[in-house]
């Protein structure tokens, strides 16, 4: 019945009715031309976040400064001893004076030249854990929330390895392969990104699932075309506030480590065994600068990554452009 | 009970009274008058008690609840002069293999709620060996006994069925026999070791695998029960109300509080009034003795009988990067050995554990001093290490001396800087704190050309293996505590059987016997099991050879450190092995706590009294 | 759904058999010194020998592993070999437990309530007075470390206040500032993430045509927002309320309270397996229980979101 409706219709039509349009260039641009790029709205909402600007400006010149203090004159060795040239002992601790401008702590090294130092290790943990566990969480989160015959298995490694305790992978590693910066960098890296690979799951799932995936799936767009067009921008702002916090993370884990006695021999100075050293002599007023110091940096360094994090999540949503 | 705790109060305040009234003169110095109304103690502790199995530990913290709880056959009193306990007296046969003890009658096990379970009888150290014996039963301390006990290795290595055979008897309900396999002089002093600790065999069999477990499954025969145990919480120990000596015991109730973090915290809690006892750790003690009203509340405690040293490694296995057999040509020299002898700072690296007054833990050799002695005359001034013990090892011009020395006569045969590779454990702040101080004090001295010392941070976890049994050392800090109240314990480490430094593989030193000569000297020593005065004088001769040679450097005596507290340390039981010292008879709460002028007094008068109560122990 | 659970949970008994048995070997590898504790070096050749046989150390490997097997299929946890010697493991846990969940539970109940009226308050006034006050606040927290603050609210308050210093289970006083110090920074965690997501929310089209619709603002906010806001939330609730189990190792050991913190840590070190063991198989089966649970409330609170294979996945 409908067929010879069809029939019916497909009569009244010839090539009489159609003209070939022609191609006009200026047109064509008019019409698909915006002075939006997305990179640049970022940066223009981002910088009109005074407080933003002033903490990245704060962590950039905190960061220089770490990394140039060693060259400074002037500059103590952070594992050198001072000796009391009254007594001929160490200058055990020596309050802030101009000197040591953060005193010396209860062996009589340099205060301010171990916490620079330490500062200096704790952000390059901070880093390569923080990129590895980006890099990697977000590779495994993207496929595990999005390929569903990898769900299962990837469900199943998340599980395991999230449960067996870190602390006996790092005692074990500790063991075996002594304790040091590349021993804890290493042994943060194979659980750490976990947490990342998990949220980002979590989010794709959320989104996975909404009509304009579907749409993109019927026409079979790529599964790797619609992780990196359709699903990853979506989500970068709160990667980014994510990723932002990971560092931060990673560097409050190293204190985490170093209070239950597994982060850093003291000999090797770093934000977690300062802090965790000078939680020691808290209970004394006249030496807790010895934790008031470290706690400081790590939490100006803390503070700047988070409001950073925040302020460019926001800014990185393109809704927030307009 | 609220009658029966205001007779226990009444009674406190009587006792204390009474204690105040009569006793005011004499020992402790000043601090005699001023004892608290309430005897109740009160503290924080860290370090958890995990099993109140007596029979199995070997852990401080464990038997020092047991010696509370449990007496032993002998005890020391507060001069560490040997005193009836459960044995009221004790012969020894001809032959000096077979001890025989006389048990003081009527003294009841209680549970614990204090019902009378049984009377303590002979048979209850048999069982107690017995217990120890069996292998299955896991003790710690077996092998302290079986070093003595007739047959006891054969039976725990299960060459022997019949316990009849081991050399524990009970001869009838009130004779105990130990027989031995060697003459061993120091036996009394091992009866105070939870290994020679009693136990009721019947209660045992009744209770099994749970023997120690929590309060109620044990007996009590000592001066406290053990109200409460609430591991990880707290515990409470109460007076002993059929203890056959309970007139000596004023200090009717200890509470302990569980903290982790009981060394920060335990300072402020002494402040606030809420413990009567805390450890003041060495970063908070400027604090303390710089304010004048906590100056007065903080006074030295005594050092312990853990001796310190470094070792020179004489079997170096560590890895190749580090030049073990340029080290083995160095350390087999006898001038580059004293070279760092005489260089090491002792009281610089002493600094990082204890701040002030560090001389006190300094200890000029390797078997520290109070230790044992002839008529009051200490074993460490007997002889020429006499010369030792009375002499500091740094000295600057001496150790360049031997190093100039050293340089001539290693020339060609080693290459300097000699690389000397030093570990640590990382899980001691102090430790790691003292290797980088000595790594740049004996460089600063000796100089980077001649020495190069590489610190090596190593995790606790498997340290001992790892690092010192596995040779993977070059110098390095190692320590030693007794076993028995004799100075051949302190030469055990050092035996070709020990796991030390290996000493008898040292060039330069061989006897006709194919021995090293420090090796000889100790087995002679050894040997002389009779002749007592001999014996020491043998072993003081043989110590101060070793330290001569530079075959380790004596570094210091444990113990020590700073408190605040409010018990007379002087009162407590005083020896240098076993439970005793542990014990709280005697002892009482002062109002205020000792201050540091007043326990040197105390300490000079006791030292004093202890020579004189030795000498006529000795007569 | 019922068949995707009960798949679901036969999968999880794969994985914590896995999980059990990776631990279980580990644990093998630590050195036989750590067994011993500071007893290692007072003891002869045949005695460590004898203990680490009647540890079971000294069978094989795979005798050990059907053993362990075995007792864990029957239900029992085993007994501590070295944290509290010959004392079931069930026992010890059992007095911490009940702690632990307490202070646990309390303190989310506490930073649930704040945490998410704090997080909905910043967002609806976003960029004014209480967003500021409250991001100044979630930035402390995140910023300062936790092991500092604790003391210094341990030192401070219980001074100002009067509190005691440790925890009295009879002192109902005691509980406050455990309880409080343990809340802060999960207030502040969810504060932050309520914020984030409500923002997230408000910036959606839906909400400008509701506002175009002329719905009541009160209405948008409780029927679609927040629902809306509260979805990637929801996902991690049953692990957070499961996991109060293993309560907090810093509160615990500084107020002194007998609970489950700290206590895996413990354990590892002092290598007591049976402990580990145990420990681990209960801390693994919250965390798959947890996450099963957490997809079960977002895919029932949100209707687009499928955990079922169906068609259209690949």
């Amino acid at each position: 019945m409908s067929n010879t409706k069809i029939k019916k219709l497909s009569d009244g039509i010839n090539k009489s009715l159609f003209e070939f349009a022609s191609y006009n260039d200026s047109a064509a641009k008019r019409a698909g031309y915006s002075n939006y790029s997305y990179w640049r709205s970022t940066v223009q909402v981002f910088a009109k976040n005074k407080m933003a600007l002033f903490f990245l400006i704060l962590m950039m010149v905190l960061l220089t400064f770490t990394f140039i203090q060693p060259y400074l004159p002037n500059q103590n060795s952070p594992t050198k001893i001072h000796i009391d040239e009254n007594t001929n002992m160490q200058l055990r601790n020596s309050s802030p004076d101009s000197k040591f401008w953060f005193g010396t702590n209860s062996i009589g090294q340099d205060l301010w030249a171990r916490i620079w130092s330490g500062t200096r290790i704790s952000l390059m943990i901070g880093f390569l854990v923080g990129l590895w566990e980006a890099f990697i969480g977000i590779i495994i989160g993207a496929l595990w929330g999005y390929v569903r015959k990898l769900d299962r298995i990837i469900t199943e490694i998340y599980n395991v390895i999230d449960n067996i305790p870190t602390t006996i992978i790092l005692v074990l590693l500790t063991y075996i392969m002594r304790p040091s910066i590349g021993t804890l960098i290493f042994a943060m890296c194979m659980t750490g990104w976990l947490g990342m690979a998990r949220f980002v799951r979590n989010q794709i799932v959320i989104i996975r699932d909404r009509e304009y995936n579907l749409a993109s799936r019927c026409l079979g767009t790529p599964t790797n075309r619609i992780i990196t067009k359709n699903l990853l921008p979506y989500l970068v702002s709160v990667i980014m506030l994510r990723m932002a916090l990971a560092i931060p993370a990673a560097i409050g884990s190293e204190v985490f480590l170093t209070y239950i006695g597994l982060g850093l021999p003291v000999s090797i100075p770093s934000l977690g065994n300062l802090i965790n050293e000078g939680r020691a002599v808290m209970m004394v007023p006249s030496l807790r600068y010895q934790l008031i110091f470290p706690a400081i940096v790590l939490s100006l360094i803390t503070i700047s990554f988070y409001v950073i994090g925040n302020v460019f999540a926001d800014a990185a949503d393109p809704r927030n452009h307009v | 009970m609220k009658k029966l705790m205001a007779f226990m109060m009444a009674l406190v305040v009587l006792l204390a009274g009474c204690s105040n009234g009569s006793k005011k003169p004499v020992d402790g110095g000043t601090v005699e008058e001023g004892i608290a109304a309430v005897q109740e103690y009160s503290s924080v502790y860290s370090g958890e008690v995990t099993t109140l199995n007596y029979l199995t530990t070997a852990s401080t913290n464990e038997f020092a609840i047991a010696a509370n709880l449990v007496d032993t056959l002998i005890d020391y009193d507060k001069y560490g002069v040997v005193q009836p306990a459960l044995a009221t007296e004790w012969k020894i046969s001809d032959d000096s293999l077979i001890w025989t003890f006389k048990l003081r009658e009527g003294v009841k096990w209680v549970t614990h709620d204090g019902k009378e379970y049984a009377e303590v009888v002979a048979q209850d150290f048999v069982d107690a060996m017995k217990y120890i014996f069996d292998s299955r039963n896991d003790s710690l301390t077996a092998n302290i006994a079986y070093s003595v006990i007739k047959n006891g290795e054969k039976f725990y290595n299960g060459e022997i069925t019949d316990f009849e055979q081991v050399g524990v008897k009970a001869i009838d309900k009130y004779t105990l026999e130990y027989t031995l396999e060697r003459p061993t002089p120091y036996f009394l002093s091992m009866l105070t070791y939870v290994c020679f600790f009693p136990v009721n065999g019947q209660f045992l069999a009744e209770v099994g695998d749970k023997f120690g477990t929590d309060n109620t499954n044990l007996l009590y025969n000592g001066a406290y029960i053990m109200e409460t145990f609430e591991p990880q919480t707290r515990r409470i120990l109460v007076a002993n109300e059929s203890y056959w000596d309970k007139d000596n015991i004023f200090i009717k109730k200890l509470n302990y509080t569980y903290n982790k973090e009981a060394s920060t915290l335990a300072p402020e809690l002494f402040l606030r009034g809420e413990i009567d006892y805390a450890d003041i750790p060495s970063t908070v003690l400027d604090e303390w003795m710089k304010d004048p009203e906590k100056k007065e509340k903080v006074r030295p405690n005594r050092t312990s009988f853990y001796s310190y040293f470094y070792a020179f490694n004489f079997d170096p296995k560590f890895a190749a990067e580090y030049e073990p057999e340029n080290w083995k040509a160095a350390v087999n020299n006898v001038n580059f050995r004293k070279s760092l002898f005489h260089a090491l700072d002792r009281k610089a690296a002493m600094l990082t554990e204890e701040p002030y007054d560090s001389e006190k833990r300094i200890s000029n050799t390797i078997t520290p001093k109070n230790l044992v002695d002839l008529d009051g005359v200490d074993y460490t001034q007997l002889g020429s290490l006499a010369e030792f013990a009375n002499t500091d090892s740094y000295n600057k011009n001496l150790a360049l001396e031997f190093k100039e020395k050293a340089l001539a006569e290693l020339e060609g045969k080693a290459t300097f800087p000699v690389k000397v590779l030093m570990p640590y454990n990382t899980s001691l702040t102090e430790w790691a704190n003292r290797a980088q101080v000595i790594e740049q004090q004996l460089e600063n001295l000796l100089g980077t050309d001649y020495i190069d010392i590489i610190i090596d941070p190593k995790p606790p976890t498997g340290f001992l293996k790892e690092v010192r049994r596995a040779g993977n050392y070059a110098f390095l800090e190692c320590n030693w505590g007794p076993d028995y109240a004799d100075p051949e314990t302190y030469t055990d480490p050092f035996g070709p059987d020990g796991t030390y430094n290996w000493p008898h593989l040292a060039e330069g030193y061989k006897e006709s016997n194919g021995k090293n000569k420090y090796e000889n000297m100790v087995d002679e020593a050894k040997v002389e099991v009779i002749d007592i005065d001999k014996r020491y004088k043998l072993f003081a001769e043989a110590e101060a050879f070793f330290i001569d040679q530079a075959f380790v450097i004596p570094y210091a005596v444990g113990g020590g450190g700073y408190t605040a507290s409010r018990l007379n340390p002087f009162e407590s039981p005083y020896s240098p092995f076993g439970v005793s010292g542990e014990r709280f008879k005697g002892q009482r709460i002062m109002e205020k706590p000792m201050n540091s002028e007043q326990f040197s007094q105390g300490l000079i008068n006791w030292e004093k009294e202890r020579a004189e109560a030795l000498k006529a122990a000795g007569q | 759904m019922f068949k995707y659970s009960f798949k679901r949970l036969l999968q999880s008994i794969g994985t914590l058999f896995i999980v059990i048995t990776i631990v279980f070997l580990l644990m093998r590898l630590m050195p036989e010194e750590g067994y011993f504790g500071d007893g290692f070096e007072k003891l002869d050749e045949a005695q460590r020998e004898a203990i680490l046989a009647n540890m079971g150390l000294r069978d094989p490997i795979h005798i050990q592993l059907k053993n362990f097997y075995k007792q864990i299929i029957s239900g029992d946890l085993g007994t501590s070999i070295i944290y509290r010697p010959k004392v079931p493991v069930a026992e010890v846990l059992k007095t911490k437990v009940p702690y632990s969940v307490k202070f646990g539970l309390a303190a989310m109940a506490i930073s649930l309530f704040c945490g998410i009226s704090l997080g909905i308050i910043m967002a609806l006034g976003k960029n004014k007075f209480w967003d500021k006050m409250g991001t100044g606040y979630i930035v402390f927290i995140n910023a300062v470390p936790a092991a500092v603050y604790y003391l210094f609210l341990q030192l401070y308050v219980t001074d100002i206040f009067k509190l005691p210093i440790l925890f009295n289970p009879s002192k109902p006083a005691s509980w406050i500032l455990p309880v409080v110090s343990m809340s802060l920074g999960s207030t502040a965690s969810y504060a932050m993430w309520m914020r984030r997501y409500m923002v997230d929310e408000l910036n959606k089209d839906y909400v400008k045509l509701a506002r175009a619709k002329g719905l009541k603002n009160k209405s948008i906010m409780v029927k679609h927002v927040l629902r809306n806001a509260f979805v990637p939330m929801v996902q991690y609730l049953p692990s957070s309320l499961l996991y109060t189990i293993a309560g907090s190792i810093y509160i615990e050991s500084l107020y002194s309270i007998p609970g489950m913190g700290g206590l895996l840590v413990d354990a590892i070190q002092r290598q007591d397996n049976p402990l580990v063991q145990s420990l681990v198989l209960i801390y693994s089966s919250i965390g798959i229980v947890g996450l099963f649970l957490g997809d079960i409330l977002m895919a029932s609170i949100d209707p687009r979101i499928k955990l079922e294979k169906k068609g259209g996945a690949r």
